[in-house]
């Protein structure tokens, strides 16, 4: 399979890539890796649609890249990414803005947004947290989003993993992890989803299919995100330890690298870290896992 | 026929923190549920999420309950409806925090309304709509801070404290008729972005004394489904529950008073 996204025009730029073009939406991405995804792309040319959860970080993010970057085209969205009602409207929003554009085609979607949460939160539609804006968003964006994805060339569809899915199951029986709720447990659940989701949706593709989902492990990056709803030892303890991580803009490098490289070494290779394929979890390649996870999600959406 | 009807769980102030925990742990049980709380959309989108996760059948009406005639209409249309229940949980209570000189006659009224009022008149009408077939469980969501008088929430630990009596009474009183009673007393529970906030501006006790709702939920029902008189969740809130009834209650509350001079000292930079 060819991996050239290369249906219009190319021009070359500082980092010898070919974007010019281009449109990319990023979740989660007023802070963090997302922030430095979006501006790494913007730089590259990308027409880039940012999204948060808070109408005044997307415009203090949206102006601090007009002023450093003039020539930027870029737009935030504002959206909860926890609420399901949020998502579709979101995903409407951007639909709009993008068939004034270029007769609403998305090349890049980068479902990034991710939250950690100390305690059991439920969401508007009754669902835990983590699960909700980490695995049901991606899922639900990636669907709602998939006719404009349609009308790219080469679509590529990536999702914020993490090393953390490694060494876990699904917890089928409670996936909401309501009783028992342990905020590592949750967390680590919802990035074995995230591994889970981007397999299976290959598999649904198929073979030469013009769009391609990747999982990205940013490995451990220095955010804010262990800090924003944890309670003290967790929030301590991650104050620490991002003190150890790389920086965002570095973390980010994988993700500008599925977003631009034309020919990927290993274009069906799910899992990526530092720019390489990496091999995920056996459970995240389990198709009876994909199947069942995908099939609940669907139903969770309808 | 009795019997082949479906029946249902009543859940006030279903839309908030606990009130979803309710509601999903009562759907995990495959019961089905009516739920009430003051927005139209906010019920009917977790009704539309928890039927979908668990497959239940969840029915849903908006109503302001601290107002005396909505919670009439309210209550009719349960019964014009013909539902019958096996489960009612008085979740919905609020308070208006700060001193009391400062708070306007309405919203202590409301507090005692909803807390109080509300409670009362729920309980005697759904009781007759019970489901015969079942034993009737009805568990009444009261507070830690229903141990004290707490100065600066002063009408609402009373409320809290008089939904305690009330329950305890009912307890006994209706036993023999295959009815339970439950009193719920919990600490502060971070169950939305606000309340984490405030739990954490109270610093180590906040934090120690905060259980995760979806446990305190889960674990309410086993005591209610067990008959119990009081649930209070975490051990250290049991000690703090029995301190109450040890220490004479004016030198209780002038402790609390002090803390929450200290805490909001706490806070006030921040916010
Ligand atoms: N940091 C690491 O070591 C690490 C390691 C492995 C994987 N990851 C993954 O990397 C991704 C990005 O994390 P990060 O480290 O860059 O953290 P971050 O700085 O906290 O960024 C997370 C982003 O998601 C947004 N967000 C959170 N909840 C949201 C919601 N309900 N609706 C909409 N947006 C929401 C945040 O908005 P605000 O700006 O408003 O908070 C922020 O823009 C996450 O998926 C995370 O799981 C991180």
């Amino acid at each position: 399979m060819e991996h050239v996204g290369a249906r219009r025009e190319k021009t070359e730029n500082t980092t010898g890539k070919n974007t010019t073009g281009k449109t990319a939406v990023i979740t989660g991405a007023t802070s963090g890796i997302g922030l430095a995804a979006l501006k790494e792309l913007a730089g590259l040319g990308f027409r880039v649609i940012g999204v948060g959860r808070a109408a005044k970080r997307c415009a203090e993010a949206e102006a601090s890249i007009r002023s450093e970057m003039p020539g930027a085209r870029v737009d935030y969205l504002v959206a909860d990414l926890s609420s399901q009602r949020q998502v579709r409207d979101l995903a409407a929003a951007i639909s709009r803005l993008l068939e004034t554009e270029n007769g609403g085609c998305l090349d890049l979607l980068v479902n990034n947004a991710g939250t950690v949460s100390s305690w059991y939160v439920t969401t508007e539609d009754g669902y835990e947290m983590q699960f909700a804006v980490n695995h049901l968003a991606p899922f639900l964006l990636t669907r709602e989003l998939l006719p404009l994805l349609n009308k790219a060339g080469f679509a590529r569809v990536i999702t914020t993993s993490s090393g953390s899915h490694y060494n876990t199951r699904m917890n089928w029986r409670d996936v909401m992890y309501r009783r028992g709720y342990n905020c590592l447990l949750a967390y680590k659940q919802s990035k074995l989803a995230n591994v889970l989701f981007t397999s299976e949706f290959n598999r649904r593709q198929g073979p030469g299919s013009r769009i391609r989902a990747y999982a990205v492990d940013p490995g451990l990056v220095n955010t804010g995100i262990g800090e924003k709803g944890t309670n003290g030892f967790v929030c301590w303890f991650w104050r620490i330890r991002r003190q150890r991580g790389v920086a965002p803009e570095i973390a980010a490098r994988t993700i500008i690298h599925l977003a631009t490289t034309p020919g990927l070494e290993d274009p069906e290779a799910v899992y990526w870290k530092d720019c390489r394929p990496k091999r995920p979890s056996g459970y995240s390649q389990r198709e009876d896992a994909g199947r069942r996870l995908w099939e609940l999600s669907e139903r969770l959406t309808s | 026929m009795l019997s082949s009807m479906r029946s249902f769980v009543l859940i006030t102030g279903a839309t908030g923190g606990l009130g979803k925990a309710f509601a999903a742990e009562c759907a995990a049980r495959g019961w089905d549920l009516f739920l009430t709380d003051l927005s139209e959309s906010r019920l009917a989108l977790l009704a539309v999420g928890l039927s979908r996760l668990h497959n239940v059948e969840v029915k849903y009406r908006a109503c302001n309950l601290a107002d005396p005639a909505a919670r009439e209409e309210f209550l009719k249309s349960l019964e014009t409806a013909g539902l019958q229940f096996h489960f009612l949980i008085n979740n919905a209570g609020l308070d208006f925090e700060g001193p009391f000189a400062e708070r306007t006659p309405e919203e202590l009224a409301t507090v005692v309304r909803l807390n109080v009022e509300a409670t009362v008149a729920i309980t005697r009408w759904v009781l007759r709509l019970r489901d015969q077939a079942r034993t009737f469980r009805i568990l009444n969501v009261s507070s830690l801070a229903g141990f004290y008088p707490m100065p600066v929430k002063a009408v609402y630990a009373a409320s809290k404290r008089f939904l305690l009596q009330f329950s305890l009474a009912l307890h006994c009183e209706l036993r023999g008729d295959d009815i339970t009673v439950t009193a719920l007393c919990p600490a502060g529970m971070p169950s939305n972005p606000g309340v984490i906030r405030s739990i954490n501006a109270q610093g180590f006790m906040g934090r120690v004394t905060a259980k995760n709702v979806g446990f305190v939920a889960a674990k309410a029902i086993d005591r209610a489904l067990a008959g119990r008189a009081v649930y209070i969740p975490g051990l250290l809130n049991l000690f703090l529950s029995r301190l109450g009834s040890l220490v004479p209650s004016s030198v209780a509350a002038a402790l609390i008073n002090r803390r929450w001079r200290e805490t909001s000292k706490r806070c006030t930079p921040s916010n």
